[in-house]
């Protein structure tokens, strides 16, 4: 596989990531967790992406965080209610990415 | 030092033009430069939306795409998450801050 | 038609002084000019941030910034920002 050997040749730092996306090629086929505009995120399995982010997850659950923000109520003391539910295959339109994160390499 | 040597030679021939300029020192100021500098560095990354990420930059690319370490996001100076490794679309960047200094 | 100055050249001629940078969002930056590319992202030190929000502004200190030119809106030079009038 092309990504490991690159990985275990170079060693400029202590992960060898040379370019960001390289942290997305190294989570194919690993469950990552999605943040995406509007309050939404996922998890699921990463099956593809491109240079736009869009995304292929499988074994998906979706969160939705719907926030009740109360007149005069000070922040953090409003209601949030969240949303789940659950997908086996979805397409991500790159543009609605905000972050994500592999699962943690140790 | 020996007190007896002769004087240094002679300059070498001078060069029919100035000598080039120095390569730019990697403090010129240009974002490039900035880059170059921080990377590896603790940053704080604020996207639009005013949440930050503080984390170690690992690197990042033209479209400011960025590739985070040992991440925290803050909202409203809260940690409201931890991430070993985190992608941040580009798009979404306000700025890129040196937390420490460089 | 005489030599006119470009918008980006009176920027340049900014480098290394004060400026004030206004976003398109309620969002304000002052700080010393580095440095800029051809999409005005911006280098800035000393850096203090001014967001306005329904409970008043906020100010944050910052060091060294790469500001995203994206989102910028105006940029005045020479001036230390809101608080100087």
């Amino acid at each position: 596989m092309r990504t490991r050997t690159l990985r275990a040749n170079m060693d400029s730092s202590s992960t060898g990531i040379q370019e960001p996306f390289d942290l997305i090629r190294l989570s194919l086929s690993e469950r990552v967790f999605v943040k995406l505009r509007g309050d939404r995120e996922l998890t699921g399995v990463l099956h593809a992406y491109d240079g736009h982010m869009n995304l292929i997850l499988s074994d998906v659950e979706e969160t939705i965080m719907i926030v009740d923000q109360v007149e005069g109520v000070p922040e953090g003391h409003s209601t949030v209610n969240i949303a789940k539910r659950k997908m086996d295959m979805l397409f991500v339109r790159g543009d609605g990415v905000i972050l994500v994160s592999p699962p943690s390499r140790t | 030092m020996d007190e007896s040597t002769p004087p240094p030679p002679p300059a070498p021939p001078a060069e029919p033009s100035p000598p080039p300029p120095p390569p730019p020192v990697a403090t010129s100021g240009s974002p490039t430069d900035f880059l170059k500098n921080v990377v590896g560095k603790k940053v704080v990354v604020r996207l639009t939306s005013g949440v930050d990420y503080r984390g170690i930059l690992s690197c990042l690319d033209g479209y400011m795409n960025i590739a985070l370490e040992q991440t925290e996001e803050h909202v409203n100076g809260r940690v409201t998450n931890r991430y070993g490794d985190a992608f941040i679309r580009g798009n979404n960047v306000l700025y890129i801050s040196a937390a420490e200094a460089l | 038609m005489a030599s006119q100055t470009l918008p980006l050249e009176l920027i340049d001629r900014c480098t290394g002084s004060r400026i004030w940078v206004i976003m398109k969002g309620d969002r304000e930056f002052t700080g010393t000019l580095l440095g800029f590319d051809d999409f005005v992202n911006m280098v800035l030190e000393d850096v203090t941030e001014y967001e306005t929000t329904p409970q008043g502004r906020k100010k944050t200190k910052l060091n060294q910034t790469l500001l995203n030119g994206n989102n910028i809106c105006m940029l005045i030079p020479g001036s230390s920002g809101p608080e100087d009038a």
